[in-house]
């Protein structure tokens, strides 16, 4: 381990730079949370460790036009303080407040947990809702990637070794939203890895027909994968808890054709169709829950 | 209440506070050391296998390694365990589990022992294995110890149960299982030590039982006693897994050969690999009933994994069989309880030994009695509580300080609120409420065997106290309650007295910090020694002052005129006078619960001569479509004779339900999956209810103040309580566990509270 | 490589390789034993020190990380005058048993006394959720820290 080099970069063309001539055997470090487990692992296997966890190019948030950019040195406990992410992406920072514990939010920042490519990777599922997208930057380039082509599979991340993220583009949510939220189930109420986990974000019409809806999974799919049936089911109904039962029934099933039947899915098959309905319950008349904001 | 004494009673700040707020290097791994050689094992990670050969020479070349030692480098007698010796420090010949040590590596850096242990070769014939008792106890079973795999059978019968069952109202026949529990501890196993310069091997461990700790290290290097020295460092929790050896025997070993000083630090990967768990039990219990509720007879086998080595097995195989009937009356019964080796990890003592399991089985069947009499569950364990006059299952007549009635009685209130008002506010989709009751007793100290503590108590010529007491304070507040016993006696404050705590060249033994018992036991022979002292010094004083000693007693380091005149002397005058008379200036005590040993067919006999109750209610709500359980709120009132530091009790009954909770829903053990603090999950303050603790008294005249003990109940109740109250929100009850997401889930939908409620 | 930080007031500099974890520069390079390691990978809170006032865990970040920060540990809580007014507060609502949790739990506190000095029930869960106990049942644990938050000048 004594023979790990040690870079900080002033500001992101010094660490593009510095990643173009040496990423193949460097280690990006932000929070270091993901890295410190693999050097105790030993299976840190790098020459040189960049840190970027002072670049304040990877630390803004911010409303520029139509979308919310949050910078991808952003941490989950600057997520979670943040007033623009409580107005643009509340679900983003719900999921952020049941990240591991706070002293781990102090340090873990939103790039690094998409980058992990973790399948429970919490902030995954609310940045979906929002089309969210990884602005990527090498030395000679800017590419915008969708979180579904970041990852390979589990814990394999697609992006090129020179290259960083920089930020994320995300559709910010609108006044006119009925519903947005974020619920995962663990073990425990906190420090808990999630068995699963879920986003939404819909807008229903006077009438509680559903206009709008955005939805997303997580921890039950190897990779990021967009339920594109269940948002054009929903669309345009009026959801009774029937109709909610049913919908995630189907989502269950789907989850299946992608994962194959696992042990874990005795489980999980039920309970994603239970925190279907629960999560948009009060979509349904009978919840009491206006349509309003 | 008032409450008279001085120090007795009192919540004063725990002894050894400041150091630990301080972060001062009071633990294992941060004591100063010089140079300290790193130790690590080479654990075997086969279940059952011979050992044909161990190749130690390339690991001996790797810079920084100093030495390598296997079972041929034990000088003495190669084998350890509190009760059977059957543990090998080094396995010689064959290994029994995974975590078997196999080579022990000193290096210069910890980098250089981890590379060791990769190069150390050993080549191994795997043998057959078996993980269940039920396939241990098979005929043709691979043997796993030379005499067999059943280690122990408890058998305590009384009475005709099966006539008694032909009479009863209802008879009620389930199997209960529970799992693997891992201590989890804060402070991963740690020691470390040096040679003095004498030659005496000192070795600091965080343990529970440093006195224990001496005699097997002196066993398996075959040394005089006077040549080991074990000195009890902060100790970071223990529940029990700090019982066994585990990093004693290894430094020991590397100081004998190597005489220069070392350090042994586990990882919490190897603390949670290679020390003892929680027994799992299956516990078949058939329970009968007349129509008023009365238990008339019960039957109860009970089958212990202790995995690959005795520990403390038996211990959990008897005390499982005499708690069997739970704190209840019963007049018939046939109860047999085995202790069974596999090739599992070994199963040691934890929190309440093989009582939280039993409580499972007997709270369940109070309950499913109840609902089969339509008596309320609150009513039918007061119509069959113990209390003084009961005959128990081993046909002990218990004479006093029988508090189960009264923690009953104290929940009541929080019960009848609970059930009429609780139970009906608050209407969330999808979630049921459930309320639970779970009861119990708990013996205190060991189970029909000696187990006597000693104390001293000594007087400097300039009239300071110090105790000495080999009891092991591992957070509990051990010291801080003996040094309020003494110190109440002594007429000082717990302050000013000096103590010596857990180092066996200056203490004696007080026996096992386990089995609840340090205050009642030890709090007994600091009790004795401290009055020895007292009387001393009332007679010496009677004779100075020309007073008869009943009109003296001892106040703020004087002995004065109990009426309240200004005659007086101070303890540095007494013990002057008492040098020159030549008399010692030191008093000990000894205790040993009045017990008698149990038969061997029967059972029958004292195995404990004081018992402690408790008796919890949980109020939960379970979210039908996760299996998400919340739990709410718990009452839990223990009798725990009297609270000689309230804030302990408190703080033993807070830790105890909510290692309960964890016990109830979440913990699991399964080696290689859930062996790390992320997958093996234990409660966060997240997951912490409202718990009331609820004192309870019924002073024990055999005990130090009217005291017994606290530890291990505070845990026993709370996850037959969650049990309970699950099947009561769910309306089916689940019979192993934990109560998981995917059990509860399951029977959410097995009971149809699953699922769409449209029409 | 070296690395210069201010630690518990005083600045300083330590030579260490960039492997090193923050824990194992404070306790083996610095010899402050008051930061214990519980898990080593995040999940107890043992280790918890303070950085530029925030609660991390030291186990989880490399030693380098430090560098030009301000580093508070155990060690450095307590003032000439005696304990902090957290630790007293945990002195008197007896939130300590075997105290091996307690140095990381106090720097915790110490962040989020700092950030909100009156925090509500919510706000201490929040802070300390990622910090295990197996001891003590985390109630008098919460009611030092309402107590530290209702009078925060301590005794003194």
């Amino acid at each position: 381990m004594s023979d790990i080099e040690y870079y900080r970069p002033h500001d992101l063309d010094e660490a593009v730079t510095f990643l173009a001539r040496n990423g193949a055997t460097t280690r990006i470090l932000a929070g270091g949370t993901d890295l410190m487990i693999d050097r105790r692992a030993g299976t840190l296997n790098t020459d040189c460790l960049c840190d970027v966890s002072r670049l304040v190019e990877l630390k803004r948030i911010e409303i520029i036009d139509d979308r919310l950019e949050i910078g991808a040195g952003v941490t989950m406990n600057e997520i979670v303080h943040s007033e623009t992410i409580a107005r643009f992406a509340p679900a983003l920072k719900i999921a952020a407040s049941q990240f591991a514990g706070n002293q781990i939010r102090n340090v873990a920042t939103l790039g690094g947990n998409v980058a992990h490519c973790s399948p429970c990777g919490d902030t995954v599922p609310p940045l979906l809702i929002h089309d969210a997208t990884a602005m990527v930057r090498s030395r000679s380039d800017e590419r915008a990637v969708s979180l579904a082509d970041m990852a390979g599979g589990p814990y394999h991340c697609t992006l090129g070794p020179s290259e960083l993220i920089t930020r994320f583009v995300l559709k910010p949510m609108t006044a006119e939203m009925t519903l947005t939220d974020f619920q995962k189930i663990g073990r425990r109420r906190a420090l808990a890895i999630s068995r699963l986990s879920m986003a939404v974000m819909a807008r229903q019409e006077k009438d509680r027909s559903i206009a709008f809806i955005r939805f997303a999974l997580g921890a039950c799919t190897p990779t990021p994968h967009h339920f594109e049936a269940v948002e054009s089911t929903l669309l345009g109904k009026i959801p009774t808890e029937t109709l909610l039962w049913d919908v995630g029934g189907k989502l269950a099933r789907q989850m299946r054709v992608i994962t194959g039947r696992r042990p874990s899915a005795v489980y999980k098959e039920p309970a994603i169709a239970g925190l279907f309905v629960r999560i948009l319950y009060p979509l349904v008349a009978s919840s009491g829950k206006p349509v309003a904001p | 209440m008032t409450n008279h004494y001085k120090q007795v009673g009192h919540s004063i700040p725990k002894i050894g506070i400041t150091e630990r707020l301080t972060g001062a290097p009071v633990f294992s791994a941060d004591i100063n050391l010089r140079n300290p050689l790193i130790l690590r094992v080479l654990r075997s990670r086969r279940h059952h296998a011979r050992i044909r050969s161990i190749d130690t020479t390339a690991a001996r070349t790797i810079d920084g390694v100093v030495a390598i030692f296997t079972a041929k480098d034990i000088p003495g007698k190669n084998a350890h365990g509190i009760i059977n010796k059957d543990q090998p420090l080094l396995m010689g010949d064959k290994v029994r589990s995974l975590s078997d040590p196999v080579a022990l590596v000193a290096a210069k850096t910890d980098t250089a022992a981890r590379k060791a242990l990769d190069r150390i070769k050993v080549d191994y014939d795997d043998l057959p294995a078996v993980f269940t008792p039920e396939d241990a106890m098979a005929p043709d079973a691979p043997a796993i110890h030379d005499k067999g795999n059943i280690l122990f059978t408890r058998k305590i019968k009384r009475g005709d149960p099966e006539t008694a069952f032909k009479a009863c109202a209802v008879v009620v026949e389930k199997t209960y299982r529970t799992t693997r529990i891992e201590h989890a501890f804060l402070e991963p196993d740690a020691g470390a030590g040096y040679v003095d310069d004498d030659g005496t091997l000192v070795i600091f461990a965080s343990t529970q039982n440093p006195h224990y700790d001496h005699q097997a290290v002196v066993s398996i290097l075959g040394l005089e006693k006077d040549r080991v020295r074990i000195i009890q460092t902060a100790t970071g929790g223990g529940f029990g897994s700090k019982l066994d050896l585990n990093v004693q025997g290894f430094i020991g070993l590397a100081l004998y050969h190597l005489k220069q000083p070392v350090r042994m630090i586990y990882s919490r990967e190897e603390s949670f690999l290679a020390t003892a768990k929680r027994h799992p039990l299956t516990m078949t219990l058939k329970t009968g009933a007349d129509k008023q509720g009365r238990l008339i007879a019960t039957r109860a086998t009970i089958i212990c994994d202790t995995g690959a080595y005795a520990s403390y097995g038996i211990p959990v195989a008897s005390r499982s069989a005499v708690h069997a009937t739970g704190p209840y009356e019963i007049e018939h019964v046939d109860i047999e309880s085995h202790c069974v080796y596999t090739n599992n990890p070994f199963s040691g003592a934890m929190r309440g030994f093989g009582t939280p399991q039993m409580a499972i089985a007997h709270e369940s069947q109070m309950d499913l009695i109840a609902a089969q009499l339509d008596i309320d569950p609150l009513e039918i364990r007061k119509i069959n509580a113990l209390s003084v006059g009961s005959v128990t299952s081993t046909g002990q007549k218990l004479t006093a300080s029988v508090g189960i009635g009264e923690c009953l009685d104290r929940l009541g209130p929080y019960y009848e609120q609970a059930r009429n008002e609780w139970l009906k506010e608050g209407d969330i989709p999808y979630r049921k409420k459930g309320i639970g009751i779970g009861g119990m007793w708990y013996g205190i100290g060991n189970t029909g065997t000696k187990n006597p503590s000693t104390a001293k108590i000594k007087l400097t010529p300039d009239g300071r106290l110090t105790l000495y007491t080999g009891a092991a304070d591992i957070g509990q507040g051990s010291s801080t309650v003996l040094a309020q016993i003494a110190a109440e006696v002594l007429g000082i404050t717990a302050e000013s007295l000096h103590l010596v705590v857990a180092d066996t060249q200056r203490t004696t033994s007080a026996g096992a910090t386990s089995a609840s018992r340090q205050t009642y036991i030890s709090g007994n022979a600091v009790h004795i020694a401290a009055t020895a002292c007292a009387s001393a010094l009332i007679a010496e004083a009677a004779a100075l002052l020309d007073l008869p000693a009943s009109a003296l007693v001892l106040s703020d380091g004087n002995v004065i005129e109990a009426a309240g005149s200004t005659r007086r002397v101070d303890f540095a005058r007494l013990a002057s006078r008492l040098l020159e008379k030549k008399k010692p200036l030191e008093w000990h005590g000894v205790f040993d619960p009045d017990t008698t040993a149990l038969d061997p067919e029967t059972g029958q006999g004292v195995p404990y001569a004081t018992y402690a109750y408790a008796a919890q209610l949980v109020l939960l709500s379970v979210d039908t479509l996760t299996g998400e359980v919340f739990v709410e709120k718990v009452f839990a009132a223990h009798d725990v004779g009297k609270a000689i530091h309230p804030e302990n009790v408190i703080g033993q009954i807070c830790g105890g339900v909510v290692m309960g909770l964890g016990f109830a829903l979440m913990e699991e053990y399964t080696p290689e999956e859930t062996d790390s603090l992320k997958d093996y999950h234990v409660p966060t303050c997240a997951d912490l209810p409202d718990i009331v603790p609820i004192i309870v008294e019924a002073p024990e005249p055999t005990g130090p103040f009217g005291a017994k003990g606290v530890g291990e109940p505070a845990l026993i109740p709370t996850a037959p309580a969650v049990i309970n109250a699950l099947a009561h929100a769910l309306g089916k009850r689940i019979y192993q566990l934990p109560a998981s997401l995917e059990k509860v889930l399951a029977v959410s939908i097995e009971t149809g509270h699953y699922g769409p409620k449209e029409a | 490589m070296r690395i210069h930080f201010n630690l518990n007031g005083k600045a300083i500099a330590v030579d260490a390789p960039v492997g090193t974890s923050a824990l194992s520069l404070l306790r083996d390079y610095l010899g402050l034993k008051g930061t214990k390691e519980g898990c080593g990978i995040g999940e107890c809170g043992a280790c918890a020190i303070e950085v530029d006032g925030k609660a991390v865990n030291a186990c989880l970040m490399f030693a380098a990380q430090l560098d030009g920060r301000t580093v508070l540990t155990v060690e450095g809580l307590e003032t000439p005058s005696g304990l902090h007014p957290i630790q007293e507060a945990f002195r008197d609502h007896h939130a300590v048993q075997c105290g091996y949790c307690t140095p990381g739990l106090l720097m915790s506190t110490h962040a989020l006394l700092a950030e909100k000095p009156h925090p509500d029930h919510d706000d201490i869960n929040t802070a300390i959720s990622g910090h295990l106990c197996r001891c003590t049942g985390y109630k008098n644990i919460v009611s030092a820290i309402e107590a530290a938050g209702k009078n925060p000048g301590g005794k003194n």
